[in-house]
């Protein structure tokens, strides 16, 4: 790392590069749909547009927010192109980088991506005040790489019944890696796991592969553990999406090889190779598969035509393989959830 | 679905042979258009569906009968016979939060009644849910699918990236058919694009006079339907209708609509199903629907010996793509050019993309003294169309417009 800097850079999309900030000296703030401000990203985003999204504008206009030194967004899908236009305008003065993100992970979109990487590199380094290097960021992998291991490892014991507090603690340790300076979460997360394991395992509720896109408020999940499910995988973009390890060769240019990662890191259903189309669905059902699960619950945020258009193919893809899915549809807040306890707790049961 | 095409154009041809003098443009469109809704349904002819953005002039240089999926979502609409197909969809799975023009795609390639295509070309512009729609698609069919991620930014680096994917679309299309592109076809192609756009520009041009030659029906969905001529023949023809029957409807004093005293623009799409809503602004308060947001030429001439870059830069740079502060300025340019009074955005229900901006666009244009009115309607789904009330909005926004002063343009 180049120097101690608490300056944090707000992110709201799992594909941001998040070691590129980090190699600026910066700490990468989620930007959480988590918050009780008013209603307000109605008066410039119709109502038909995610609520993730709209809940973030509406922290930025309420200033619910710590002190950014600035704002990287990525063209994800709509909603997330709306979300750059409409901070820019309630936040005129922020900095705001918008990158674009290639829908493939072809060669020539990973050679785009680095391109528009760079581009990040050189915002970040105009803001930080130095240019950022190879050097460091090879620092900030190295750095970031050791996450994916220690989540691992809590999944593990997830799996096994032996993490105590279950899928909401797990949820709690991704939103502080996520947000907090990464010395933090680093020793947060080593502390954890050197605590000693429960010798009593609880795996007397049923175990389930949940998957879809935002569910970061720790509640959420311990509301699926109270009505019996115990969720021992998870294919989220506020959960195991955002941390995978980056392979780096020291001798090759970095950016490609952060480009490549993140585009092929799992992906978010926005991301799809065109000679395997809905593949996304085979995946969930193999994700399931070796997860162990009885189950799966999907939950997705509404408005979202990049789940929406392509749950129909998972649906019918666990229906011919025999495996029971719960769909749910929320928008960031508990109470959506809530309100679906009976059917969460129904599937739990058929599944018991 | 053949047949219906086939008695389609043949009918329309008959009237333009009633009176083959008069430029008839409408029926020249809508001809072609007929034409190639027969082809697509041939057997004959190579088929792809595509995304919006897709270069049909190079496609048509291929031999290749193309088209953007939306357009079976409109037809089925405007002939009244979406429902069953959105049933369809909705039993699937599509929920109705969803697109229209979408839902019903899936339900008519589910019901089989879409033509089977070759392979599918989908673009990353202009919406997520419609490069989602095409991945289900190529699943149905079965065909291969080639995706154009289009860049929000026309600087060089993207335009270049782009160019570099039509290379590789061709390569994909040529591994298709067998068939290398044509350089000297493609040239051909691309001078007779920019003979049309160079025409319909003004054909556009002469739309903008007050009282305008046109009305809010003679340029239905032209904007989006017309780029799938480009490259042939044909578009410059039913430019060069436009532009004849302008020229002498201004000669002979003969508006659009008579006695014009309101201007507005059509903000993205037009609702495709029948409605009345057009009818009432233009017999009961003389209010001209005068533009639609892509009626406009808003590419520069493509250079035949380097075709590329132009076509990449045509895609990138087209309204619904980039940044709204882009959108916007186009916007703001329409209702200079137009004179305008006022605009109408039909927020398409399950369209983020044009929707989901809606109050930045409306800000937008208040800033220059155009009110829009936002109307919550979906385009292609008319179970739920309230027509009471969005006469009632509609005639307040009219009143609206009638009291106040006229924006100084």
């Amino acid at each position: 790392m180049t120097k101690v800097n608490i300056a944090k850079i707000g992110y709201a999309c799992a594909y941001t590069p998040l070691v590129l900030l980090a190699a600026g000296g910066y700490t990468p703030y989620r930007i959480l749909p988590m918050s009780d401000c008013p209603d307000q990203a109605g008066q410039l985003l119709h109502d038909n547009l995610c609520p993730h999204v709209k809940r973030i504008l509406d922290r930025a206009i309420s200033k619910d927010l710590p002190d950014l030194e600035g704002i990287v967004l990525m063209n994800s899908c709509d909603a997330m192109r709306r979300l750059a236009d409409a901070w820019a305008h309630v936040r005129p003065d922020d900095k705001i980088i918008f990158l674009d993100l290639p829908a493939t992970a072809d060669d020539a979109a990973i050679a785009y991506f680095t391109g528009e990487l760079s581009r990040l590199n050189d915002a970040l380094s105009e803001w930080c005040g130095h240019t950022i290097t190879q050097r460091h960021i090879a620092a900030s992998i190295a750095l970031y790489n050791k996450l994916p291991p220690l989540f691992s490892r809590f999944s593990e014991r997830l799996r096994r019944g032996q993490l105590k507090g279950g899928s909401a603690r797990m949820q709690t340790l991704y939103n502080a890696a996520m947000s907090l300076p990464f010395d933090n979460s680093l020793e947060t997360l080593e502390q954890i796991l050197a605590e000693p394991q429960s010798k009593d395992p609880q795996l007397d509720s049923i175990p389930v592969f949940l998957f879809g896109n935002v569910l970061a408020d720790p509640e959420a999940l311990r509301l699926f553990e109270s009505c019996g499910a115990r969720i021992i995988e998870d294919d989220l973009c506020t959960g195991s999406r955002l941390f995978t390890s980056i392979e780096f060769d020291e001798n090759r240019d970095v950016l490609p090889q952060i480009s490549r990662n993140l585009l092929n890191r799992p992906p978010c259903a926005r991301t799809f190779d065109p000679a395997q189309p809905l593949k996304m669905a085979e995946d969930i059902l193999g994700r399931a598969r070796a997860s162990g699960a009885r189950g799966v619950i999907g939950q997705t945020i509404k408005f979202c035509d990049p789940y929406l258009d392509r749950l129909p193919a998972v649906r019918e893809t666990l229906r011919q393989a025999g495996i029971p899915l719960l769909l749910l549809e929320g928008d960031c807040s508990l109470g959506t959830i809530e309100q679906q306890r009976t059917r969460i707790e129904a599937f739990i049961e058929m599944l018991d | 679905m053949y047949q219906y095409f086939k008695d389609m154009a043949a009918g329309i041809e008959a009237k333009i042979q009633q009176d083959p003098d008069l430029p008839n443009p409408r029926k020249k469109y809508a001809l072609e258009t007929a034409r190639l809704g027969s082809r697509l349904y041939s057997g004959k002819d190579t088929v792809a569906w595509c995304g919006i953005a897709v270069p049909f002039d190079l496609l048509n240089a291929m031999g290749i009968t193309s088209c953007f999926v939306e357009f079976v979502g409109a037809v089925l609409a405007a002939t009244g016979m979406a429902e069953p197909f959105l049933e369809e969809a909705e039993q699937a799975g599509f929920v109705g939060d969803t697109c229209g023009f979408h839902r019903t795609v899936i339900g008519a390639a589910r019901k089989q009644i879409m033509p089977e295509p070759d392979f599918l070309i989908a673009t990353t512009c202009p919406c997520s849910g419609g490069i989602a729609i095409m991945e289900n698609l190529a699943r149905i069919f079965n065909k291969e699918l080639f995706v154009l991620n289009v860049p929000q930014t026309d600087e060089p680096r993207n335009v270049r990236y782009l160019a570099d994917q039509l290379k590789d679309m061709v390569e994909f299309i040529s591994r298709h058919t067998g068939k290398p592109l044509d350089l000297e076809r493609l040239r051909r192609a691309i001078e007779c694009t920019n003979k049309a756009s160079a025409t319909m520009k003004a054909a556009y041009r002469l739309a903008q006079q007050i009282p305008s030659p046109t009305n809010g029906r003679l340029l239905i969905n032209f904007g989006i339907v017309w780029p799938l001529f480009m490259g042939t023949p044909a578009a410059i023809e039913i430019a060069q209708a436009y532009l004849d029957e302008f020229i002498a409807r201004i000669k002979n004093g003969a508006p659009g609509v008579a006695d014009e005293k309101l201007r507005l623009l059509w903000i993205q799409n037009r609702i495709q199903f029948n409605n009345p809503l057009v009818e009432l602004l233009e017999k009961e308060y003389q209010t001209n629907i005068v533009s639609d947001e892509l009626n406009d030429i808003y590419w520069d001439p493509i250079d035949p010996d380097d075709p590329y870059p132009g076509m990449a830069r045509r895609a990138i740079t087209i309204p619904f793509n980039g940044n709204i502060q882009d959108r916007i300025k186009h916007l703001r340019k329409l209702a200079r050019a137009y004179q305008l009074d006022g605009a109408i955005n039909p927020c398409n229900w399950g369209c983020r993309q044009g929707t989901g901006a809606k109050g930045m666009i409306s800000e937008g244009l208040k800033e220059i003294g155009i009110p829009v009115l936002n109307l919550e309607v979906d385009c292609v789904d008319k179970r739920n169309f309230a027509e009471g009330q969005l006469r009632t909005r509609l005639e307040a926004f009219i009143e609206m417009l009638e009291n106040q002063p006229r924006p100084q343009h």
